[in-house]
Formats: structure tokens, C-alpha cells, sequence
């Protein structure tokens, strides 16, 4: 089953490289947090205009200047005046052989008296500075001389920017583009939506459960979290002092005691067993100390059934038990409880724990060598420590 | 009246001396929460006694932003920032319960008086007036042409399955030429006994109480474990243990940590990290040699074999991910893995895939764990057997949210008998209007540990942008499996619980939250949980 454990990891981490050579970094959605929605009630063809020769400053010309993204680039009536002989006087005006003026050209349905339908273009939520930017306008824009009316799709994507600023993949340069607030975190809430990761790449997506289910998003290289949260959302919730209802949901006091068993979820990741559950449960009468009423001399009050921990053969179903999930027993049990009856000391029942063939294991010797004070809490004898003797075990 | 006068000028005096004032830009988050509930004292005689938690927990959650205004010329630009940068980040936290579970007394069967439960359980010290730094730390960025940022106070540090804090500094470096940083921690692991610490940092594994130390017999090997500190004098404090002392988890744990880890390439992220935490051994507990006999050290010095230090932690980690296009559908996959070198086993370790296409997520994963302890532990010694997991969960995200997932534990064992556990949940999240939002979810599972089966019903409303009122009710029906580990079998029930909540946005950026809990089942009496939090700083959820 090991090997079997092992070559699925194996095979999944080989897919994980494969699939980063091969990864197609393209992101084609616009977001509508970053651009909202736009209404636009023109008729304008950036095609015609483009193969006419009109060139992008002609009609944008604070596009080589600007140095904010609230900045309203759009070509006013002015600007269109410069080409065509508009008239307002004279809405219907046709001048044969001139660019077209009538108002109906680029006002669709207009109608004299009746107010022209306004452009409405909300500036997107980021620092961007065109005046910085050299690159030819298409590298951003894309190619326009197919393109009629140019929408949000004409605008830059994430991914657009990456191709370049490479570091726009790392948190600290978040907000290089986005808009930050007070103390630096990003501005994630807006009149038009709220700022959350849109793409389904890895540590990106905010989908249904997260706030139970991020273990791995949060733990991958480069993840992006801290642009927009401070680590005390981390810590308030995972080193928390209230109890989190979406991840233990109401009477959880009581129930908790068959996740507890089964170790899943493994609650070591917020909760450290030898000071937070063992003092609870002592404290409510469980543990091997306190107000308890459980005695386990007395057969009518112990906890475990007869032969748990017997020393003289029979069941000894704890042995089973604590291998197999030692945490389970750690929420109640402190190390002095095993050692009533494991230590190594004369006069106990000197119960050996350790499984066959320990003492030539490596698992032995890595302990022994890293820190013998463990061992020490049990042997004395100098004849029993270390790894290396030669006494058969 | 001369003494005014001389007040007054020195009052002016200083005022004209005084630099200017910079006011910086910072950020905070204030939260105070009381909570009060009530935990069951188990009984095998006569009714379950209710102990009374009331507790009050203040934070503090701070950002000074550019101190020195180094980056204001190149923010003021709309340039990004870029040079040294000077910040600050804390988060402090006062916890303090004042209910009879830690206030109350205790009677213990060999001692004539009751005792103060924090003195017979000195765990509860984590809950009685703990003032606690969980991170502080002012941190230098844009160094070394923007490529190095060091951090130094009371940092995280995090290997991908827990963090911990370190008081000492973190530093990251991205090399030149390649696109790989270098990290590197250093500094003394943060514990209980820790100025403004807390256990919840501490290595798992060794109890903060009952500590003991071997007293040397007149021959080697003669010699027995016995309570420390037994005979000094009781000063009965009410706020800590007036009988125990630890001194080994006194000591400090020096702590040093480098890292490799692929930078500014997207798509596929890699990392390779090691960690080393150890403490040197507790000698003479107290300048004077308190007994008759050779008092040498905590640990059984009988053949001076006691090691002048021993390593708490020492570990390596690898993770990958990456992420391929193929076509409307993305496929992520990553592998995690962490190898003890303290056990010379790996004892952490995932793997899986992330299947995106549209607003549908598919994802089997496998996760290996073997439990490890604190290298002080003696716990070490007797987790022997690992588990391993596979899952598969499923998501739509989207106006109606949908998620189900399913799994299975296998517990190996050594004689080849492996118990199993599985299950699986689901739910969905779906709007009605604009104001209101319903989410119903169901849970089964069985195996291992019991058998669970039940759902829940939510409903959400938002009358106005600042009130959100939120109903729940929750059934469970639950079927333990103690395995024969209890002297009778546990009892099946079924436990229902109705949570009321409601978030009023009192003015931008300050909110009022409150929650009653009341549960039911059919073995205790009801219980009641309440809470209420006021945030000052309120950020609303998406």
C-alpha cells in the first residue's frame, strides 16, 4: 500500500511538471470588478478609421500622456470635429463626398429634442500609467483593424500585463497595478463587486467552501493571499480564541469526539493536544487528573474496559489503538501516563513500546542521534542506550 | 506656585524643541469579543455539572505603512514602489476568562482543601489573562535593487503544515540571474513561557504540566522521577500554577531556516525547505543543591549520560505545483512532501489534481500522514502507524454554488489489519433576490471513529447594505465507534442546534456582530452559546 501511496505522489507530481511545461498562460476573461460594466451608444468603427491612415494618437492623444487609468482617454466631439464638419444646427446634414456629420452617424436613434444617450465608461480600480508605457498600442490594445466599436475586450487583461511584468506573479507587486489602501493591502471592495481572484488556476480561486478547504491554495509557492489579507485573518481563525461555526458548526463539543478519533480532520493544525485538549478535558472530567470520577483501578468507574492496558497478557487494546492514532490518545494522556508502565526504570513493569527489530532501525538511530533525552525519559542503564549495541531485542 | 511656573517652561521648552511630526499611514483592525457558554463536567453519577466559560478576548491588528515616507515621492507619481521600504505589523491579543472553568476549584481526592483549577490543570493558563504577541515585526522591502526583504521581531515561519512563530528575522533574497529566492529564518521559537507567548506555537507532543526530574539513588540506576519544585512555598496566584514547574519548556529554542523557491514564474511554482529547532538540557534546576543526595540535572544523570542539548525538530519539505491549459480546461496539479530527519521518515505528503472547465472544479487528491512529536517527546516512540487519504471533491462556483466531496481513510497497521473510515458531504448555495440567500448541505460518514449522518439549513437575509441576519439549524445523528476502547459503548443520539446571528454595519468600517447557539441532544440538557464582537475595521465578505 506504501509503494502504491508513494508512486501515485510520484506519478501526479511528474503530471505537475509536465504540466507546467506545458502551460498556456493565457487569461482571456475581463474582470467586471476591474472593468465595469460600460455603456456605450456609439457607431464607431475603429477599422475604417484605421485604414484610412488615422493613427491612435490622432484621435488619443492624451494616451501618450496620461499617468492615471482614471484619466478618460475617449475622443470627445472636439476631436471628432477635426475630420468631420459636424453641425448641430444641422443634425441631418449630408455632405457628399466628406466624412459623414450627421448626428444619427455615431448617435444611434438620435432624434432631435430628444437628450443623446450618454457613454458611460466607470474608470477601472488600477494605477496605470500609459505615458510609461512605450510599447506600440496594439502590444495592450490588440489589433484593432478588424475591430468596430472597441468594448472592454479591447482592454488589457491580466495576462496582457505578465507577458511584460513578470513580477505582477508575486504579492509584493500587487499593488504596482492595483489599487491599494491604508497599510498597503489591496482595496478589494467596490460599488460594482468586491476584488476576488477570477481565474481557476491554483491559489487563485475563491470558489464554494474555501474558507474550509484553502490548505492547499494557501501553501503553494508564490501564493498570492497576503496582497489582500493580513496575516491576522490567518491567525485569528487557525490560532483563534472563538470558535470558528463554519468549520464546527453548533454542538460541536459534543460531537467532535468521532472526528477527534479518526484524526480528520487533523486537528494538530490549529490545536495543540498537550495544553489545549488536555486541559479542556481535564478540566471536564475526563482526563486522568482533576474532579474526575473515572478510576481506573476501580473496573465500575475506569474509562477503558477491562485488560486496555494489561501487563500481564490478554486484550491490551490500547497498544492497537495508540499506533494507530497516537493524537486521539494525547488529548487526554500527558507522556507520564505511558511511562507509569514503559519506562525502562527497575521496579515497573518495564513494558517495551518499540516494535520489532527497533534498535536496528533507522527511525532508532535518528532519534537516539538528534535528541537522547527522549530515550532518556524511559533508560537509564547506560547498557540500554544507543542504537549500536549489539544485544539482541 | 514656582513649581508650576518651572513646569510651564519646561513644558515650552520642549514643545519648541520638538522635530516635527510625521503621521504615517497606517491600517488596524480592532475586534473585542465576549463570549459566554457553558462545557459539560462529565459525571458517572447523578447529572452533568455545566461549566461556565465567560470570556473576553481583545486584538489588535496593526500596519504602519512606509515609515520615513521613503516610497511617497514614486507613490505620489503613480510610479510603483520600489527602494527601501519601512513597515510594521503586529497582531496583539489579550484572552482572558473569567467563567468558573478557570476561576473554580477543584477537589482532588488525596487533598483535604480544593485547589484552584489552574493549579491542578496548568494548561488552563492559556486562558487566564494571556497577553499574547502573535507576530510583530518591522520589515525593511525594496532592499539590493528591490531583491531583498528582511523582517525582524516576532516572525512566522510556515513549512505548509503549520506556522509557527520565531522571535529573531526572516529574510528573501531573489537571485539575479535565475528565477529562484532564497529564504533564511533565524531566531529563538516562540513558546508559552516566551515573553508575550503563547502554547499554541509550541511543538506538540510535551505537556506543559506535570513536569518531573530524576533524583539520583545512592548507586546508578537507584534513582526515581519526582515533581519538581515540590517543596517550595505556595504563593497561591491567581493568575498562574502555584505547583509545577517545567523548567526544560523554559528553556529557549534557537531555531535557523533556509529555503529555495521558484520566483516570478507563473504557472508552476517549486520549493525546497529545511528546518532545524533545538534547546540544550536543563542542568541544576536552581543555583543550590537543594537535596541530600547529588542533585546534577533533569534528566537521569546516573552515568553522566545526559546530552548537553537535543533537537526538537528537524525537517524537510518539497512542494510543487503547476498548471496546464488545454483548451476551456485547466488541470493543476501539485505534490507536497515533508521527511522528518529527527524519525527518518517522511510524515507528511499530498498530491493531487485540480480540474477546472468553466465554473466546474473537479479534484482528486491523496494525503499520507504519520504523526511526529516535539523530539522531547516520548511519544516519539509509540506512533507507529501512518494513514493515508483519497478524495475527491467537486465544486460549481457561480450564483448557485454547489460542492460535494468524498473520501477515505486508511489506517495501516502493522499486522495488516486496516480499518477504514469514508464519507462524504455536500451542498448548495443558492440566491433568492437580492436579499436573500438559502444554503442546505448534508453529511454522511461512517467507519472508524462512528457513524455520522445529518444536514443543515441556512438562510441568509440582507434587508439594507448594513444588516445581514442569518438562521441556521443544524441535525446530526451520530453513532460512535469507540472500538471497545470505552468501558460501556457510547450511546447513539441525535443533536440539533439553531444558530441566530445578525452583522449590523454600524458606519464604514464598524460592524456589530452577535450570535446565539442553542443545542440539543438526548443525553445532556440544552446549552447555550452567545457572542457578540464589535469590529472596528470591518471588512464585508464578498
Amino acid at each position: 500500500m506504501t509503494r502504491a501511496v508513494v508512486l501515485s505522489m510520484i506519478v501526479i507530481a511528474a503530471l505537475g511538471v509536465a504540466g507546467a511545461s506545458l502551460a498556456d498562460r493565457d487569461r482571456t476573461a475581463w474582470s467586471p470588478v476591474v472593468y465595469p460594466l460600460q455603456r456605450l451608444p456609439l457607431v464607431f468603427s475603429h477599422a475604417k478609421h484605421l485604414a484610412r491612415g488615422a493613427g491612435c494618437a490622432d484621435c488619443h492623444p492624451a494616451a501618450t500622456t496620461s499617468r492615471s487609468a482614471v484619466d478618460n482617454l475617449i475622443p470627445t466631439e472636439a476631436a471628432c470635429r477635426a475630420c468631420h464638419a459636424i453641425d448641430r444646427a444641422q443634425p441631418a446634414l449630408v455632405v457628399l463626398g466628406a466624412p459623414p456629420v450627421a448626428c444619427r452617424t455615431c448617435h444611434p436613434g438620435y432624434a432631435p429634442g430628444v437628450p443623446v444617450a450618454q457613454v458611460y465608461l466607470p474608470p477601472p480600480p488600477l494605477k496605470f500609467d500609459h505615458s510609461a508605457h512605450r510599447a506600440p498600442c496594439a502590444t495592450c490594445h490588440g489589433d484593432l483593424r478588424a475591430v468596430d466599436l472597441a468594448t472592454t475586450e479591447q482592454l488589457p487583461t491580466m495576462a496582457t500585463c505578465l507577458a511584460c511584468h513578470r513580477d505582477g506573479g508575486d504579492e509584493r507587486h500587487c499593488a504596482d497595478c492595483h489599487v491599494a489602501k491604508r497599510g498597503g493591502l489591496l482595496e478589494t471592495q467596490f460599488e460594482h463587486g468586491a476584488l476576488v481572484p477570477a481565474h481557476d488556476g491554483l491559489g487563485d480561486a475563491h470558489g464554494a467552501d474555501f474558507k474550509n478547504r484553502h490548505a492547499q491554495e494557501a501553501r503553494q509557492v508564490g501564493a498570492t493571499c497576503a496582497a489582500c489579507h493580513d496575516r491576522s485573518e490567518c491567525v485569528a481563525c487557525h490560532q483563534g480564541v472563538v470558535k470558528p461555526l463554519e468549520f464546527h458548526p453548533a454542538n460541536y463539543l459534543l460531537t467532535h469526539a468521532v472526528e477527534a478519533r479518526r484524526g480528520k480532520p487533523d486537528c494538530t493544525a490549529c490545536h495543540r493536544t498537550q495544553s489545549f485538549c488536555v486541559g479542556c478535558h481535564e478540566r471536564e472530567g475526563i482526563g486522568t487528573r482533576g474532579d474526575t470520577q473515572y478510576n481506573a483501578v476501580d473496573p465500575a468507574r475506569a474509562f477503558h474496559p477491562p485488560g486496555w492496558a494489561s501487563t500481564s497478557g490478554g486484550r491490551n487494546l490500547h497498544a492497537g489503538e495508540a499506533r494507530r492514532n497516537l493524537t486521539s490518545c494525547t488529548s487526554c494522556h500527558r507522556e507520564t501516563d505511558c511511562l507509569a508502565c514503559h519506562s525502562a526504570q527497575p521496579g515497573g513493569p518495564r513494558a517495551s513500546p518499540h516494535p520489532a527489530g527497533w534498535r536496528s532501525s533507522a527511525r532508532c538511530k535518528a532519534l537516539d542521534r538528534g535528541n537522547r533525552r527522549m530515550c532518556l525519559r524511559c533508560h537509564i542503564a547506560q547498557s540500554e542506550l544507543g542504537c549500536d549495541w549489539s544485544a539482541a531485542r | 506656585m514656582l513649581r508650576a511656573w518651572v513646569a510651564a517652561v519646561v513644558v515650552a521648552v520642549l514643545a519648541l524643541a520638538a522635530p516635527v511630526a510625521h503621521a504615517y499611514e497606517f491600517w488596524l483592525r480592532m475586534q473585542t469579543t465576549g463570549q459566554a457558554y457553558q462545557l459539560r463536567d462529565y459525571r458517572l453519577v447523578g447529572p452533568d455539572v455545566f461549566l461556565g466559560r465567560r470570556r473576553y478576548t481583545q486584538t489588535l491588528a496593526l500596519r504602519i505603512w512606509d515609515v520615513g515616507d521613503l516610497a511617497a515621492a514614486r507613490r505620489e507619481a503613480h510610479l510603483p514602489e520600489r527602494g527601501l521600504r519601512i513597515g510594521w505589523q503586529s497582531y496583539l491579543r489579550i484572552d482572558h476568562d473569567f467563567g468558573d472553568y478557570t476561576s473554580g476549584q477543584i477537589k482532588l481526592p488525596a487533598v483535604s482543601v480544593r485547589r484552584d483549577a489552574l493549579d491542578v490543570i496548568p494548561e488552563l493558563g492559556d486562558s487566564v489573562a494571556s497577553l499574547e504577541l502573535l507576530y510583530g515585526y518591522v520589515e525593511l522591502a525594496g532592499l539590493v535593487d528591490d531583491r531583498l526583504t528582511i523582517q525582524i521581531g516576532r516572525v512566522l515561519t510556515d513549512d505548509g503544515w503549520g506556522t509557527r512563530g520565531l522571535d529573531g528575522g526572516a529574510a528573501r533574497f531573489e537571485l539575479p540571474s535565475v528565477p529562484v529566492a532564497v529564504t533564511a529564518t533565524a531566531g529563538f521559537a516562540v513558546r508559552a513561557s516566551s515573553p508575550l507567548g503563547l502554547a499554541a506555537y509550541e511543538l506538540d507532543g510535551t505537556s506543559g504540566a506535570a513536569c518531573q526530574e530524576y533524583v539520583e539513588g545512592p548507586a546508578p540506576g537507584t534513582g526515581s522521577w519526582q515533581l519538581i519544585d515540590r517543596n517550595r512555598v505556595i504563593t497561591n496566584s491567581r493568575l498562574t500554577s502555584d505547583y509545577e514547574s517545567c523548567p526544560q519548556r523554559d528553556v529557549r529554542q534557537p531555531s535557523v531556516g533556509v529555503g529555495l523557491a521558484t520566483s516570478r514564474i507563473r504557472g508552476f511554482g517549486a520549493e525546497l525547505g529545511y528546518r532545524r529547532t533545538w534547546s540544550s538540557t536543563v542542568g541544576l534546576i536552581g543555583p543550590v543543591d537543594r537535596f541530600a543526595y547529588p542533585d546534577v540535572g533533569l534528566y537521569p544523570n546516573d552515568a553522566g549520560q545526559a546530552p548537553s542539548s537535543g533537537v526538537d525538530e528537524e525537517r524537510l519539505w518539497a512542494r510543487v505545483h503547476g498548471e496546464l491549459r488545454a483548451g476551456a480546461a485547466t488541470i493543476a496539479p501539485y505534490a507536497d512532501v515533508r521527511y522528518s530527519l529527527l524519525h527518518a521518515l517522511v510524515d507528511r505528503a499530498d498530491a493531487g489534481l485540480r480540474l477546472s472547465r468553466g465554473d466546474h472544479t473537479l479534484e482528486p487528491s491523496i494525503e499520507y500522514f504519520y504523526p511526529t512529536f516535539d523530539g522531547d517527546s516520548i511519544f516519539n516512540a509509540f506512533s507507529i502507524d501512518p494513514t493515508t487519504d483519497l478524495r475527491l471533491g467537486y465544486q460549481r462556483s457561480g450564483a448557485v454554488a454547489i460542492r460535494a466531496s468524498g473520501w477515505l481513510r486508511i489506517y495501516h497497521h502493522e499486522d495488516g489489519a486496516a480499518p477504514v473510515a469514508g464519507g462524504g458531504d455536500a451542498g448548495i448555495d443558492h440566491p433568492f433576490g437580492a436579499a436573500w440567500r438559502a444554503q442546505v448541505d448534508a453529511l454522511w460518514d461512517a467507519g472508524y471513529g462512528g457513524r455520522r449522518i445529518g444536514g443543515s439549513a441556512q438562510l441568509r437575509w440582507r434587508p439594507a447594505p448594513e444588516l445581514a441576519v442569518q438562521g441556521r439549524v443544524i441535525t446530526l445523528g451520530v453513532a460512535p465507534d469507540d472500538g471497545g476502547t470505552a468501558t460501556s459503548a457510547r450511546p447513539r443520539y441525535v443533536t440539533s442546534s439553531t444558530v441566530l446571528g445578525a452583522t449590523w454595519q454600524v458606519s464604514d468600517g464598524v460592524a456589530l456582530h452577535t450570535l446565539l447557539e442553542v443545542d440539543d441532544d438526548a443525553i445532556h440538557d440544552l446549552q447555550y452559546r452567545a457572542i457578540a464582537t464589535f469590529d472596528f475595521a470591518f471588512i464585508p465578505e464578498p
